[in-house]
């Protein structure tokens, strides 16, 4: 058996605890992917998912429970620790680039992510002949404009930027939070494209959140859905084939009404 | 032409102090622009570094000592305002005012009396130029030769590894947290290391004007303030260089502006409401034309 790329076991995370407003974002929360796995997350608004992407970040620390990386615990580490594993394209293209900088200066920062950083010189002639290199595969031209600020760009522009510097490095991990979401139909889809071809090609596990259902269905090969801070329904491979959106909503439906009425 | 003979025999003293307010401005630039931390440190960290230095000199300590001291104060200054920052989540403004009050009582603390003369004394400049040290010529070269010193070595930092990541902890805290750079840290080097320059401006500061004073460079935070922003209306803001470079054209514009303004007439005490409303006028000018097209980069403060 192959050993988990990443592993969340009893995650469990509370907000205003003790209070009236008491609220879960995360209980008790398991969920493992192996090496190469493309698991898509969905779930209602209020579901946990975003938790979920920050708890695994680092960004939201967890009350309880444990967190591992390709074996190693990281429960403990610090958001800019854990970078050393992980790439993550944010949902704002705004929060993912640093706007006032240019291409080639973002390029650098996400090349040297969890790698020690010297007083020696960035952005060599080398290092801008490499980022040329690795824009140019997204045939937008950003590799003729390494010197132009990244706020110049498009959302489009920015979140396809993004996805390069995430991958570029090979993360063990690669977290995408609705990174679609903000662009128009068009962009979208073009993003998504070169989503799945770096997936594809570089062998990422990858976990998606989205709300597009039928992003869902075409790509990645599992889905999670979560409810309530929990995984409420695992989709896998051969389940996964076939599937349509109908269904989709339709178990969604039955799953929650379910629980709805257990509570009652 | 009586007042043009007047401001143009003013014109090297101005440029002497113009120059050592540069690193004062310097000091301004690197919260403000660098790390979107705006900070106001700088106001207190001028007069320690001179009440350090000129304590130190009056006891007999070596004065390229005393003004390194100075600047060691400086630092631990400035990272005291963003370690209370960050530990405490007290807003940065409110943080730097904090820090600013309690080293009134420090710097008085240090001089133990509110005014030291150095007239007597060695300082850096008679070490360097002997009997030409009070020539402004002189004070202009030396410290001239010390800006051009600091200014690119600090070119040469925000281009390397380790600058660019400090760089990008202003430009979006969320993503270089994301590229693995430890946010809190970079933050309270580059706030120590702003006011560290601040200290060392009033370290050369007392030397040149021969006295220590724990009132001295009242306001001076708001002059930096007023000078970075001609600095860079003259030279933009689009590269780091350009950045880097409009402290000390503004500082060095800034005050010849002044003392033209002060031969043709203006009453000295009115000086702090012109440079406040001017600094003012310039904050407000891009909300006065909101309706103008063109391409806006947003601008964060962090909270």
């Amino acid at each position: 058996m192959t050993k988990d790329m990443l592993s969340v076991t009893g995650g469990t995370k509370i907000f205003y605890g003790g209070t009236l407003d008491e609220r879960r974002a995360l209980d008790g929360l398991d969920v493992s992917l192996k090496p190469g796995d493309f698991c898509i997350v969905i779930g209602s608004n209020g579901a946990g998912k975003s938790s979920f992407l920050n708890a695994v970040s680092g960004k939201l620390p967890l009350d309880s429970g444990r967190i591992t990386i390709d074996g190693q615990d990281v429960t403990r580490l610090n958001a800019h620790r854990r970078a050393q594993f992980i790439a993550r394209v944010f949902q704002d293209p705004m929060i993912g680039t640093a706007p006032t900088m240019t291409i080639g200066e973002n390029m650098l920062l996400a090349e040297l992510r969890g790698k020690p950083r010297g007083f020696s010189y960035g952005l060599s002639a080398a290092r801008r002949q490499k980022y040329s290199q690795q824009l140019a595969e997204l045939n937008l031209g950003l590799e003729k404009r390494l010197d132009m600020q990244v706020g110049l760009l498009s959302g489009g522009q920015r979140q396809s930027l993004s996805l390069v510097m995430a991958v570029s490095t090979r993360p063990k991990l690669l977290l995408l939070d609705e990174h679609t979401a903000a662009l128009d139909p068009r962009t979208a889809k073009l993003v998504m494209d070169t989503t799945v071809r770096a997936v594809e090609a570089l062998q990422l596990t990858t976990l998606m959140v989205t709300h597009n259902m039928e992003h869902a269905i075409r790509y990645g090969n599992r889905i999670i859905m979560m409810d309530a801070g929990k995984v409420l329904v695992e989709i896998g491979q051969e389940e996964k084939n076939g599937i349509t959106v109908a269904d989709l909503i339709e178990r969604f439906h039955t799953k929650s009404d379910a629980i709805a009425l257990q509570g009652a | 032409m009586d007042v043009f003979t007047s401001f143009y025999g003013l014109i090297p003293v101005t440029i002497a102090q113009s120059l050592i307010v540069s690193f004062v401005v310097l000091g301004v630039m690197l919260p403000f622009r660098i790390l979107n931390f705006p900070d106001l440190t700088s106001e207190g960290a001028f007069p320690l570094g001179g009440c350090v230095c000129g304590t130190l000199i009056s006891i007999g300590i070596n004065p390229f000592l005393a003004c390194f001291i100075a600047l060691l104060c400086g630092f631990a200054a400035g990272c005291t305002t963003a370690f209370i920052h960050l530990r405490f989540k007290i807003n940065t403004l409110l943080a730097g005012i904090l820090v600013m009050t309690m080293l009134y009582s420090i710097n008085l603390r240090i001089m133990g009396r509110t005014n030291i003369p150095l007239f007597t004394y060695d300082t850096v400049f008679t070490i360097l130029a002997g009997p030409s040290a009070n020539f402004p010529w002189t004070k202009i070269l030396i410290v001239g030769l010390l800006i051009a010193l600091v200014v690119g070595a600090m070119l040469y930092f925000f281009m390397s590894e380790k600058g660019t990541a400090m760089r990008a902890v202003g430009a979006s805290p969320d993503m270089a947290e994301a590229q693995g750079i430890n946010v809190g840290t970079a933050t309270i080097i580059g706030v120590g290391a702003a006011s560290a320059l601040s200290a060392t401006g009033g370290s050369i500061m007392v030397q040149t004007q021969g006295f220590a004073d724990v009132n001295m460079g009242f306001g001076i935070l708001i002059n930096g303030l007023a000078a970075l922003i001609i600095g860079e209306a003259i030279t933009g803001r689009q590269t780091i260089f350009r950045q880097v470079l409009a402290p000390v054209i503004g500082s060095l514009v800034y005050y010849q502006l002044i003392s033209f303004c002060l031969t043709l007439g203006l009453a000295p005490a009115d000086l702090k409401f012109a440079t406040g409303a001017f600094v003012l006028l310039m904050l407000a000018l891009p909300n006065l034309r909101r309706s103008s097209g063109g391409i806006q980069i947003r601008e964060k403060i962090r909270e």
